[in-house]
């Protein structure tokens, strides 16, 4: 079943078929979804941004049967990862949305390298090899190709919001092609809505 | 007639890739680079000229447009006649095409089957031996330490290096040697492309693999002269003309001398995962994994890195750096083993110093999965599906020259010295996209004897 949700899903998006966005609250985060976003703002007290669209098949209903990481760190940044994991071969869709409150800068991850019995340990930032720049929806937001943990073998857009730096990427393998996950990308970054903390 | 821009984005691409076959795009998308005019037909047959350019600073030859391999078995039982037929047809082309990429090149390489199984008696004689190694020149192919367990050891007769700017005259050459002449028996054709991209346009590797919209085409960088993005023709990395002959370096025993100026041959077929090379690994691992570690003084979006005697590595230098990183270099790993350590005067009185590279390389980006055509699709598990790859020629002075060099790159090290990193793993960089599914050994005569060698006798 899942086999066959990701085919007709590969199909509906390169005929640009609007299958999996939410009907949006008012020009804002989808009424569907808007729910997780609004809380994971209040939790960290700064803005989210909410996707008013999503590449088939996931939605972006935090909670909801896609969900596949929900985590806030103890500097306030988020992760909330959306994942279907496609049986038999047929490929995955995993998109990301990151948010680091009041920090600007690309964070660094850890790198291990086994060299024989020792493990040398080392720093990489999280995000790199710069690639040009997407504008859509008042975002300027920098095409990064070579990125770590959780958005590894992704394509990653990030850019930043009043001191704070935010990201959405999506893992290139079966269905979506390279090219089709910077068409998706790009679709992500223009329907984006920004949900303010309730005070 | 060229494609335009607007008809090789808009499908002409692929309906030429269906009607007239991916590697014709070669000629319509890049017109033949202005070559030397060539010098008299070389003694050896593996000797191919190259002009060079400049390409970011580094002095480079430029390969052949168009490079293909064909492998066959012999289909007669009358070795004579087919020695003399065989020559015949090749006369006709060394008298018709010069020796370069504007002409053409043939370079006939014989098989371990074909002298045990067609002259036995006669290679017992006079195949030549490697005294260092201890060995003959010519081995049996083996499979090395990062290999996939089925990785195809081929026992082909013949193979056949066909390499021109222009495919016409590498289509007129297998035609005559393997239609007309009714000898052999093809058992595959590998076919391929490189450079391309040197004037600054867009490389032929990037064009072909948009083209045929093979997963990473994309992340090429434009002029890249290969798939992976950086140059490999730095002539300073590339063995002088004469250097890869057996009797050059002075470790091969050529007994009574019937192979002098001949070479031996590594024939290989390898996937390149493009998207795990350029999502994976950032300009800067890419650089170091190509090359060597804490080279940091590289640009970011160079392609063209030296390559020169005084750049090359030791053991020492590979073990310290592993030790320090838990990485090494694909070139810096093979340098202990590629490049001269001492000077060496050779016995024709050339001096070659140390730090000059000893293997001659032939290889060329290839989008055969994994040959374009095979006599065993199921054995060798062809698909029509392109895919990126490399068929990887390169003519060393004997068998465990060339040994030394691939053991180097899994860091099994000449002196005995054992990288301790595991098959396939990041450390090794290059090692962890790479696929190889084929391998052989070959012997190239010398131009005189490359027809049937021994057959004569």
């Amino acid at each position: 079943m899942r086999a066959w949700l990701i085919a007709a899903a590969v199909a509906a998006a390169l005929a640009l078929v609007p299958a999996a966005s939410s009907a949006p609250a008012a020009g804002g985060c989808p009424a569907a979804w808007r729910s997780g976003w609004q809380a994971l703002a209040n939790r960290i007290q700064a803005p989210v941004y909410c996707p008013t669209w999503m590449p088939n098949p996931l939605d972006a209903k935090i909670g909801g049967q896609y969900i596949d990481i929900n985590s806030i760190a103890k500097d306030r940044s988020y992760l909330v990862s959306f994942l279907e994991h496609g049986d038999a071969g047929s490929g995955d869709v995993h998109v990301n949305f990151r948010g680091y409150p009041g920090r600007s800068s690309i964070p660094t991850c850890t790198t291990v390298v086994l060299a024989g019995k020792k493990t040398l340990r080392g720093r990489t930032p999280c995000f790199a090899d710069a690639a040009g720049v997407r504008r859509a929806n008042g975002i300027t937001a920098t095409v990064y190709r070579v990125n770590q943990d959780a958005d590894q073998w992704h394509i990653l857009l990030a850019w930043r919001h009043r001191g704070s730096l935010y990201t959405v990427s999506e893992h290139v393998i079966r269905p979506y092609t390279y090219r089709q996950v910077v068409r998706n990308l790009d679709r992500l970054l223009s329907g984006l809505v920004l949900v303010q903390p309730e005070r | 007639m060229p494609l335009t821009r607007r008809e090789l984005l808009g499908g002409a691409a692929a309906a030429a890739l269906a009607g007239a076959g991916i590697y014709e795009l070669v000629d319509k998308l890049s017109p033949a680079p202005s070559r030397p005019v060539a010098g008299p037909i070389p003694t050896e047959q593996h000797v191919f000229d190259l002009s060079s350019v400049q390409s970011e600073g580094v002095q480079v030859l430029v390969p052949p447009l168009h490079s293909e391999v064909v492998t066959a078995a012999i289909g007669t039982d009358d070795l004579r006649a087919a020695q003399h037929d065989l020559e015949q047809v090749l006369r006709r082309f060394d008298a018709r095409y010069s020796p370069d990429p504007a002409g053409l090149g043939v370079t006939i390489a014989w098989g371990l089957p074909y002298f045990e199984e067609r002259v036995p008696a006669q290679a017992r004689t006079h195949l030549p031996l490697d005294r260092r190694a201890g060995k003959p020149v010519l081995l049996e192919t083996r499979r090395f330490p990062s290999d996939p367990s089925d990785t195809r050891l081929e026992r082909n007769d013949v193979a056949v290096l066909l390499r021109s700017d222009d495919l016409a005259h590498i289509d007129e050459a297998r035609k005559a040697i393997f239609d007309e002449l009714g000898v052999f028996r093809m058992t595959s054709i590998r076919r391929g492309f490189a450079g391309g991209g040197f004037a600054g346009k867009q490389s032929l590797p990037k064009r072909i693999a948009m083209a045929a919209g093979v997963p990473g085409a994309d992340l090429i960088p434009d002029t890249s002269e290969l798939f992976l993005g950086f140059t490999s023709t730095q002539k300073a990395g590339l063995g002088p003309r004469l250097i890869a002959n057996h009797e050059t370096l002075g470790f091969v025993d050529l007994r009574d001398g019937y192979f002098h100026g001949g070479t031996h041959m590594h024939l290989s077929h390898i996937s390149e995962d493009l998207e795990a090379w350029y999502l994976n690994f950032d300009f800067d691992e890419r650089v170091l994994t190509s090359f060597r570690p804490g080279l940091t003084d590289v640009k970011q979006g160079t392609q063209t890195v030296p390559q020169r005697p005084q750049d090359v590595a030791t053991v020492e230098d590979l073990d310290a750096g592993y030790r320090k990183t838990g990485r090494f270099g694909h070139s810096s790993s093979i340098q202990p083993t590629s490049r001269l350590q001492h000077d060496f005067v050779a016995s024709d009185g050339t001096v070659y110093p140390k730090g000059t590279a000893i293997p001659q390389r032939a290889d060329f980006n290839t989008l055969d999965n994994p040959f374009a055509f095979s006599a065993q699709p199921e054995l060798d598990k062809w698909s029509d599906t392109p895919t990126a790859g490399v068929h990887f020629v390169v003519f060393n002075p004997s068998g465990d020259d060339f040994e030394r060099n691939r053991l180097a790159m899994d860091g099994v090290l000449p002196d005995g010295t054992k990288l301790d990193v595991g098959h396939r793993s990041r450390a090794q960089g290059f090692n962890s996209i790479l696929t190889t599914s084929h391998r052989q050994n070959f012997l190239v005569p010398p131009r005189r004897h490359r027809s049937f060698p021994l057959a004569e006798l």
